[in-house]
C-alpha cells in the first residue's frame, strides 16, 4: 500500500501533477475556530469566533449556540445529498418502461413495496404500479402533513420513542429546511434543540432518502447477490481502455456498463488496438456497481487522484458527492477524459454530458466511444500497481437471509428469519456486530484505522458489515474474501464456514446504510429486545462528509452507539460535546463515543458491546 | 448462567472428578504404576492426540492433567469454549484410564467402554463409502424404554453407527436391543466420562487416515468436522458436565440435538434444541447434512437399467395414461424445505383399479423438492429424469415429456401389485438418490382426477412450463458471463468436447445451457465445467481464449481451437450421438441438413450414416457439423457464414418440426417471410441440380451470399 503510494507519487512529480497530500500540507495547520465549530459566519455583522475574551458572536450567541448551529447545517448538507441521490433514483423509477433504458429487475421488491404503501397491483401493468409507487416516494419529500412512510418498518419501541421526543421525521425537504431556518440569525440558539433536530434531520435521510435510494435501486437494478469481484488499483488493465465510474448515483454507470458490453463497441475497442474495455469504479458508484454485476473497484474516496496518477485511464465519468475538483486539472496532466454528467457536480476542466434517462444509452455509448477514441492518446509513461484482492460482495438483507435460511434445520426452525444470527449472537457464539462505515479522511493514515478496527473486532469474534469508503478498504486488505475466516476467532470462523461468508459483508454504497438499518431493525424484532439494548454499534473511523453526519444521526437516533475517529467539529462547546456523548444517550439510549486513535476505538467498541451483554445477562 | 458458564462449570466437575481419580490411583498404587488402554498404540488416545504425548504411568498422567488444565482458558470467547470442551474430554479420558488402572477389565457384561485400534481399522472403508453415512452419540436415558429402543433401532437401520453413554444403555438392554461392534451399536458405559471412547474414535480416525499430526489441535478440529460425521443426541436434563462435553463435541464439528429447553441457547447446527424426542433422527441427520442412501424401493416390480428399452404393446396394456388423449403432465417443482414433508406420497383420484383393463386414465405427477443449494433452474434437469427412472420398472413405459407423456402400465405389472402410487416412490427414491446433494426432501403428488388435473396442467403446470421457455429464450450468448463444456461423451469419443451456450445447445439436443449449468452445480467435478468468456478473439466466429483453453485442456490437447459460429474455421467437433448433421451443397454454396431419423437420400449422394462417418469422434472437419435440432433456429447458426439463410435442404420432418423458429430468425436477420418454404426437401428433390433450380424459382437468398470455400 505505502510503496503503490510512492511509486504514484513518482507519477504524480513526473506529471507535474498536485495530489491531496500537497494540499493537505498547504492547508496545514488548520484553522482551530473552524475545526472547533466556534467560528460563525451566518450573517453579515461577523465573522464571529469565540475567544477567550470574546465568549459570544455580536447577537449574543454563545459558543454552544454557534457550535450547534454549524453542527446542524453539517447535518441538512449530508441529508440533502444522500436524500436528493434517492430522488434521482425515484425519477429514474418513475420513467421506467418496458422498451426503454430502464426497466424493472426485481418485480418482486416492487410489489412488496406497492403492498407496503398501498397501491394497488391486481390486474395492473408492472410499470404502471412502479409509476405510482415512485410518485408516493417523490411525494415523501414534500408531502405537508404527517410523518415519513418507511418509519413504519421500525420497531414499534423506537416508533413510539421518536413520537415521544417529537423527532419523527416529516417530509424530508422539510426538515432541512427546518435546519436552514432555525439557524437563521436570529431563531435557536439552544444547542439541545438544534440536536434534537439534527436527529430528527438524520432520521429523514436514513428512513427517507436513502432508503428510497436503495430500495429504488434494487427494483431498478436488482437486489444484490452475493457475487466476487476484484479490488484495488491494480484492476486496471494495461491493454484495455480504463474507464473509471465515480460517484454515488448507479443510474448512468449501469448503462456504461450495459454499453461496454455491447458487441460493436467491443468491436470498436478492437479495432482501436485494445484488448476490450474496462469498467473500474471508484467510491459509491462502484459499490453499487460491483454489488450487482461484480465490476471492479479501483478504490476508494483518497484514491481518486491515484487512479487518474496512472496514466492508464482514459475515461473517467462522474455523478454526484465527493468528486474532486482537482481531478480537472489532474486529468489534463494525462490524456484522461474528464466527463461530468449531473447537474448537481459541475466542475471546471471537465466535458458535461447532462444524464437523461430517456436517451442514457446512447449517452453512455457516445462517453464509452469517446474513451475507446482516446486509447490511442495514452502516454508510454502508465504506472498500474500490481496490487489487487479478491473479495465476495452482494450482501443485501436478503442475500443475509438466504445465507441464514442454510443453516436452519427445517425439523425446528422458520425459513427467512434473523433467527439464526440472534441465536449467535444470544450464546456468545459471535459477540456482537459492528456497522463500519464512512469515508477517508487525510487526518489519519488512509484506510489504516479501517482495517485495524476491523481485523480486532474479527479476531474477536464480532462479525462486520460495511458500505461505502470502509467497504473498499476491507476489499482492498482482503477481508471479504472467505479465506478471512482464518483471521477470525473460533466462533466466528465456524459462522463464516457453516453459513458460506466471508467475516466482513459488504452491504453496499453509504446510501445502503438503511440496510443496515433493516438489518438491526430485524434482528431487534427477531429478538424482542430493543435496538439500544443489541451488542450491535456503529463505527466511522475515518469520516469527513455531511453526509457521514447525516448518517451518525439517524443511527443514533435509531439506537445504536456509534464509534467516531475523527472528531466532530463541535469541541469549542462543551455542552455540545456532552450532547453529542451522553446527551443523546439520555434521549435515545445511544450517543458518539469518540477516539481518534483506532485501537483504542476499537477497544472501546468490544468493552461497549461486552457491557451490553451483560446487562442482557448473556 | 451463560452458556459459557455452563462449559466452564461441567468442565470444572470434570476436571476434578479426574484429578480425585488419579490421587485415589496414586495413592493405591504409586506413580510408577503402569497406565493404558488395551490394543491401542496411540496411549491415551484423546490425550495423546491433543498433547502429543504418550501416557505411561500414572505419575506421567497426574502431570498431564496441567496439561489439561491449560487448556481450559477462560476468556468468554468461542476459543475458550472449544478448548475447555475438548479438556472436558480429555478429563473424560482420564477418568476412564483410571478405571482400567483400578481393574484389569472394568467393562464387561452389557457395557463395552474402550475400542481397539483394529475395530477402528474395520470402520475406516464403510465411513469413507458412505455404507456408515453417520455416527450417533446418544446421551441418556431417553424418555422410555421404547423411545429409546426405537431411536437405535431407526438409526440402525439407516446404517448409522451408534454409540451409547449412559441410562440409555439399560433402557436398550430392557427393551432387548442387540448390542455389539458386529451390529453396529456400542454401549460405551453408563458414567458420561465413557463418552471418551466415542471421542477416542474420532480422534484416532484423524491419526490413523486423516495422518494429522499428535498435538495439532486446529489439525484434529479440522479432520473430524470436516470427515467425521458424528453427531450427539443429548436427553434432558443436561448436566453441566454434558454442556462442557458438548463444548468439545461442537469444537470438533459435531452437533448436539437435545430436549433441554431450561437455561439452554441455540446455535444454528450446532446445538439444536428438538423438544420433540421422536424427530431426532430426522433433526440429526439435517443437522449434520447427512443424506441416507435409499437401496429398497417400495414397488412390487424390478427396476433397473435393462428395462429401459421395453416396449408394451396394447395387448399387454391394462392401463394408458396419454397426454396426446387425456389431460396428463410431469412436473418438477423447487419449495422452501419447511413446504415438504418428506417422503410423502399422495394419490389424490381413483387407482388404476377403478379403470377397466386396457382403458385409459388423465395423470399429473408433481414432484416438490427442497434443499438448501436447490434453485428452480435445476427442475427441468430433475423432471427430464423422470422418463428414464419409470422406464427402469419391468412392465412400465414411458415417453415424451411435459404435458404430453405416455405412460403404459403392462397387465402383468398391474397383477403385480402396481399401482398408482408407486410411481411417486420409485421417482421419490431415484431423484433422492441421484441428487442427494442438493434434494434434501421430497415429496410426490399423483393427481387422477380429471377434472383437478385439467385445472393444473392449465393454471400450474403449463405456466410453469412456459415460465422457463421464458428464461431459455431471454438467455443469449452475450448477456451471460460464462458458458459450459459438457464431455458426457468421452467415454466413447475422448477427444471431443462440446461447449454448450445459450444460443448453441449440445450436440445431442439434450444439454442446454440451463442444463449444463444445473449439472455442473449440481456436480462441479462432474461431466459440465465453467468456461468463462474472457480474450474475445474473434466475434464473428465466436471466438474466445478462454472457450480455446478449455478445449485443449478438455480434448487432451487433441484440439487446439474451436469456433461457435462457424462451419468454415475450426468448426466445433462431433461426437457420435449428434441429432443432426449440417454439410455443405457446392452447387448452391448451401449446406443441407439431415436428422438421424431420416433413413433416405440427400442432394449430396450420401445419407445421414455416411455423412456422419465424415465426421465423428471428435476431429473437425470443415464443411461438416454435427449440431442438436434446437440449433437450426439459432441465431448463431453458421453466423460467420451469413448464418440460416445458407440452409438449402432438410427432409420435409424436421422442416416441419423446426418452422415457427426457423421463420422467426430469418424474418429478424433478413426480413425474409416464410423462408422454410424456400427450403428443399426430399418430396421436392433429392437430386442437386434439381435443387438449385428449386432454390432459383423461390429466390433463396443463398443465392446472392459470398462463396463459403
Amino acid at each position: 500500500m505505502e510503496q503503490n503510494a510512492q511509486l504514484l507519487r513518482e507519477m504524480a512529480a513526473k506529471a507535474g501533477a498536485e495530489t491531496w497530500e500537497d494540499r493537505k500540507k498547504n492547508q496545514t495547520p488548520q484553522c482551530k475556530f473552524g475545526e472547533d465549530g466556534i467560528c460563525c459566519r451566518i450573517c453579515s455583522m461577523g465573522p464571529c469566533r469565540i475567544t477567550p475574551k470574546a465568549s459570544k458572536g455580536i447577537c449574543g450567541a454563545d459558543a454552544h449556540a454557534i457550535a450547534g448551529r454549524n453542527y446542524v447545517r453539517f447535518i441538512a448538507g449530508g441529508t440533502a445529498a444522500h436524500s436528493d441521490h434517492g430522488r434521482e433514483i425515484a425519477h429514474v423509477l418513475h420513467v421506467s418502461s418496458r422498451d426503454g433504458n430502464y426497466i424493472i429487475k426485481d418485480e418482486q421488491k416492487l410489489l412488496r413495496l406497492a403492498k407496503e404503501w398501498g397501491v394497488a397491483t391486481e390486474d395492473r401493468d408492472i410499470y404502471e404500479v412502479a409509476h405510482e409507487v415512485a410518485e408516493i416516494g417523490l411525494m415523501e419529500y414534500g408531502k405537508p402533513f404527517g410523518t415519513l412512510r418507511y418509519l413504519e418498518r421500525a420497531t414499534e419501541e423506537r416508533q413510539k420513542l421518536w413520537e415521544e421526543l417529537d423527532i419523527a421525521p416529516r417530509a424530508i425537504d422539510r426538515e432541512i429546511a427546518t435546519v436552514m431556518h432555525m439557524t437563521h440569525m436570529g431563531c435557536t440558539a439552544d444547542a439541545e434543540a438544534l440536536v434534537m433536530q439534527g436527529m430528527r434531520t438524520g432520521l429523514s435521510d436514513g428512513w427517507g432518502g436513502s432508503m428510497m435510494g436503495t430500495e429504488f435501486s434494487d427494483i431498478l437494478f436488482g437486489t444484490p447477490t452475493p457475487i466476487e469481484t476484484e479490488a484495488d488499483l491494480g484492476v486496471l488493465e494495461k491493454d484495455m481502455v480504463n474507464i473509471i465510474i465515480h460517484g454515488h448515483d448507479p443510474a448512468m454507470s449501469e448503462m456504461i456498463v450495459a454499453a461496454s458490453n455491447q458487441s460493436d463497441i467491443i468491436d470498436y475497442a478492437k479495432s482501436k488496438g485494445a484488448r476490450g474495455v474496462n469498467i473500474a469504479g471508484l467510491c459509491c458508484t462502484a459499490n453499487e456497481i460491483t454489488m450487482r454485476h461484480g465490476v471492479k473497484m479501483a478504490g476508494n474516496f483518497l484514491q481518486q487522484e491515484g487512479a487518474i496518477l496512472t496514466g492508464a485511464v482514459e475515461l473517467i465519468v462522474v455523478d454526484v458527492q465527493c468528486i474532486f475538483p482537482s481531478l480537472g486539472p489532474l486529468t489534463k496532466c494525462f490524456h484522461t477524459k474528464f466527463v461530468t454528467t449531473s447537474d448537481i457536480t459541475r466542475i471546471p476542466g471537465s466535458e458535461f454530458i447532462k444524464f437523461d434517462p430517456i436517451t442514457a444509452l446512447d449517452q453512455a455509448r457516445d462517453i464509452v466511444k469517446m474513451a475507446i477514441d482516446n486509447y490511442q492518446n495514452r502516454g508510454s509513461n502508465i504506472c498500474i500497481p500490481q496490487t489487487k484482492q479478491k473479495a465476495v460482495v452482494g450482501y443485501s438483507c436478503e442475500a443475509i437471509i438466504k445465507r441464514l435460511d442454510t443453516v436452519t434445520n427445517s425439523h425446528v426452525d422458520e425459513l427467512g428469519t434473523y433467527k439464526p444470527l440472534v441465536e449467535c449472537l444470544e450464546s456468545g457464539v459471535l459477540r456482537g456486530a459492528v456497522g463500519i462505515v464512512g469515508c477517508n479522511n487525510p487526518k489519519v493514515r488512509t484506510d489504516y484505522s479501517h482495517i485495524e478496527i476491523i481485523k480486532e473486532l474479527i479476531a474477536n469474534d464480532i462479525i462486520v458489515v460495511t458500505t461505502g469508503c470502509s467497504a473498499q478498504a476491507a476489499a482492498k486488505a482482503g477481508l471479504m474474501q472467505k479465506e478471512a475466516k482464518e483471521l477470525c476467532g473460533a466462533g466466528l470462523k465456524r459462522v463464516c464456514e457453516l453459513a458460506d461468508i466471508p467475516p466482513v459483508l459488504h452491504m453496499g454504497s453509504c446510501v445502503d446504510i438503511s440496510r443496515i438499518l433493516m438489518l438491526v431493525t430485524g434482528i431487534s424484532k427477531a429478538w424482542n429486545v430493543d435496538i439500544a439494548k443489541l451488542p450491535i454499534v456503529g463505527c466511522a473511523p475515518e469520516w469527513m462528509s455531511e453526509k457521514a453526519v447525516s448518517i451518525a444521526n439517524y443511527v443514533v437516533a435509531s439506537g445504536i452507539d456509534t464509534y467516531l475517529g475523527i472528531e466532530p467539529q463541535v469541541k469549542g462547546s462543551a455542552q455540545m460535546m456532552e450532547l453529542i456523548t451522553e446527551g443523546t444517550r439520555k434521549m435515545v439510549g445511544a450517543g458518539f463515543i469518540i477516539n481518534t486513535d483506532p485501537h483504542k476505538l476499537v477497544k472501546s467498541m468490544i468493552e461497549g458491546i461486552e457491557a451490553k451483554r451483560t446487562a442482557l445477562g448473556i | 448462567m451463560t452458556l459459557i458458564d455452563r462449559v466452564f462449570r461441567g468442565s470444572d466437575e470434570m476436571y476434578e472428578l479426574a484429578v480425585k481419580a488419579t490421587q485415589e490411583a496414586l495413592d493405591k498404587f504409586g506413580a510408577d504404576k503402569a497406565v493404558s488402554f488395551p490394543e491401542t498404540a496411540y496411549s491415551l488416545p484423546c490425550l495423546y492426540s491433543f498433547t502429543a504425548k504418550k501416557i505411561t504411568t500414572l505419575g506421567e498422567l497426574s502431570a498431564a492433567l496441567e496439561d489439561i488444565k491449560a487448556m481450559m482458558t477462560r476468556e468468554r470467547r468461542v476459543k475458550d469454549v472449544f478448548s475447555t470442551g475438548i479438556a472436558t474430554a480429555l478429563s473424560a479420558e482420564v477418568i476412564e484410564a483410571i478405571k482400567y488402572v483400578m481393574e484389569d477389565n472394568p467393562y464387561t457384561g452389557d457395557y463395552c467402554g474402550h475400542l481397539s485400534d483394529a475395530q477402528i481399522r474395520e470402520l475406516g472403508v464403510p465411513l469413507v463409502t458412505k455404507d456408515i453415512p453417520g455416527v450417533a452419540v446418544l446421551i441418556g436415558p431417553a424418555p422410555s424404554d421404547e423411545e429409546a429402543a426405537k431411536i437405535i433401532r431407526d438409526y440402525q437401520s439407516k446404517g448409522i453407527i451408534v454409540f451409547l453413554v449412559g441410562g440409555i444403555i439399560q433402557q436398550a438392554v430392557r427393551s432387548g436391543v442387540n448390542m455389539n461392534f458386529k451390529v453396529r451399536i456400542l454401549p460405551l458405559g453408563e458414567d458420561l466420562s465413557a463418552v471418551a471412547h466415542v471421542i477416542s474414535v474420532a480422534l484416532r480416525a484423524a491419526l490413523i487416515f486423516g495422518n494429522v499430526p499428535a498435538g495439532d489441535y486446529e489439525g484434529m478440529c479440522k479432520y473430524t468436522f470436516e470427515r467425521i460425521f458424528a453427531f450427539v443426541n443429548a436427553y434432558a436434563p443436561l448436566s453441566d458436565m454434558t454442556v462442557a462435553c458438548g463444548g468439545g463435541a461442537i469444537a470438533l464439528g459435531f452437533p448436539v440435538i437435545t430436549n433441554e429447553t431450561e437455561n439452554i441457547w441455540r446455535i444454528p447446527k450446532s446445538l439444536i434444541v428438538q423438544e420433540n424426542t421422536e424427530a431426532f433422527v430426522e433433526t440429526s441427520l439435517e443437522a449434520r447434512d447427512i443424506k441416507i442412501k435409499i437401496t429398497k424401493v417400495d414397488v412390487p416390480l424390478c427396476l433397473a437399467p435393462a428395462f429401459e428399452g421395453e416396449i408394451i404393446r396394447r395387448g399387454d396394456m391394462q392401463i394408458q395414461i396419454d397426454g396426446s388423449k387425456n389431460n396428463c403432465f410431469e412436473l418438477a417443482m423447487a419449495k422452501d424445505l419447511t413446504e415438504i414433508e418428506d417422503h410423502k406420497i399422495v394419490l389424490d383420484g381413483p387407482d388404476f383399479d377403478a379403470i377397466p383393463e386396457g382403458g385409459e386414465m388423465s395423470m399429473g405427477i408433481i414432484v416438490e423438492v427442497g434443499g438448501k443449494a436447490m434453485q428452480s433452474d435445476f427442475e427441468p434437469v430433475f423432471e427430464r429424469k423422470f422418463h428414464n427412472y419409470l422406464n427402469c420398472l419391468e412392465g412400465v413405459m414411458h415417453t415424451g415429456q411435459r404435458d404430453m407423456i405416455r405412460i403404459r402400465v403392462s397387465k402383468a405389472a398391474y397383477a403385480a401389485g402396481f399401482r398408482a402410487k408407486h410411481i411417486g416412490e420409485v421417482l421419490y427414491a431415484k431423484l433422492k438418490n441421484d441428487f442427494e446433494s442438493v434434494i434434501d426432501k421430497c415429496q410426490v403428488t399423483i393427481v387422477t382426477d380429471p377434472d383437478k388435473v385439467k385445472e393444473l396442467r392449465f393454471n400450474l403446470a403449463n405456466p410453469a412450463y412456459d415460465k422457463r421457455d421464458e428464461r431459455l429464450k431471454s438467455l443469449t450468448d452475450e448477456n451471460v458471463d460464462k458458458f459450459y463444456s459438457c464431455i458426457l461423451c468421452q467415454s466413447f469419443s475422448p477427444s471431443h468436447v462440446c461447449i454448450v451456450t445459450p444460443e448453441r445447445l449440445g450436440l445431442c439436443g439434450a444439454v442446454s445451457w440451463l442444463d449444463a449449468k444445473a449439472t455442473n452445480e449440481l456436480d462441479p467435478n462432474g461431466p459440465c465445467g465453467v468456461v468463462t468468456k474472457g480474450g474475445l478473439i474473434d466475434e464473428r466466429v465466436g471466438k474466445w481464449e478462454d472457450v480455446n483453453q478449455s478445449i485443449r485442456e478438455l480434448s487432451h490437447g487433441a484440439l487446439d481451437a474451436v469456433t461457435l459460429y462457424s462451419i468454415m474455421e475450426d468448426p466445433m467437433t462431433s461426437c457420435g450421438c449428434f441429432e443432426c448433421i449440417c454439410g455443405i451443397e457446392p452447387f448452391s454454396n448451401g449446406v443441407i441438413i439431415v436428422n438421424r431419423e431420416h433413413g433416405g437420400m440427400t442432394p449430396l449422394g450420401m445419407t445421414f450414416a455416411e455423412m456422419a462417418s465424415m465426421t465423428g469422434g471428435g476431429v473437425q472437419t470443415p464443411g461438416f457439423m454435427g449440431h442438436g435440432k434446437h440449433f437450426i433456429g439459432s441465431k448463431k447458426f453458421m453466423k460467420a457464414e451469413g448464418g440460416v439463410a445458407r440452409i438449402v435442404w432438410m427432409p420435409k420432418h424436421l422442416k416441419e418440426l423446426t418452422a415457427t423458429r426457423l421463420n422467426a430468425t430469418a424474418k429478424e436477420l433478413y426480413g425474409i417471410d416464410n423462408f422454410v418454404d424456400m427450403i428443399g426437401d426430399e418430396t421436392i428433390t433429392e437430386d442437386a441440380e434439381a435443387l438449385l433450380n428449386f432454390l432459383t424459382e423461390k429466390g433463396h437468398p443463398v443465392l446472392g451470399m459470398e462463396p463459403m470455400m
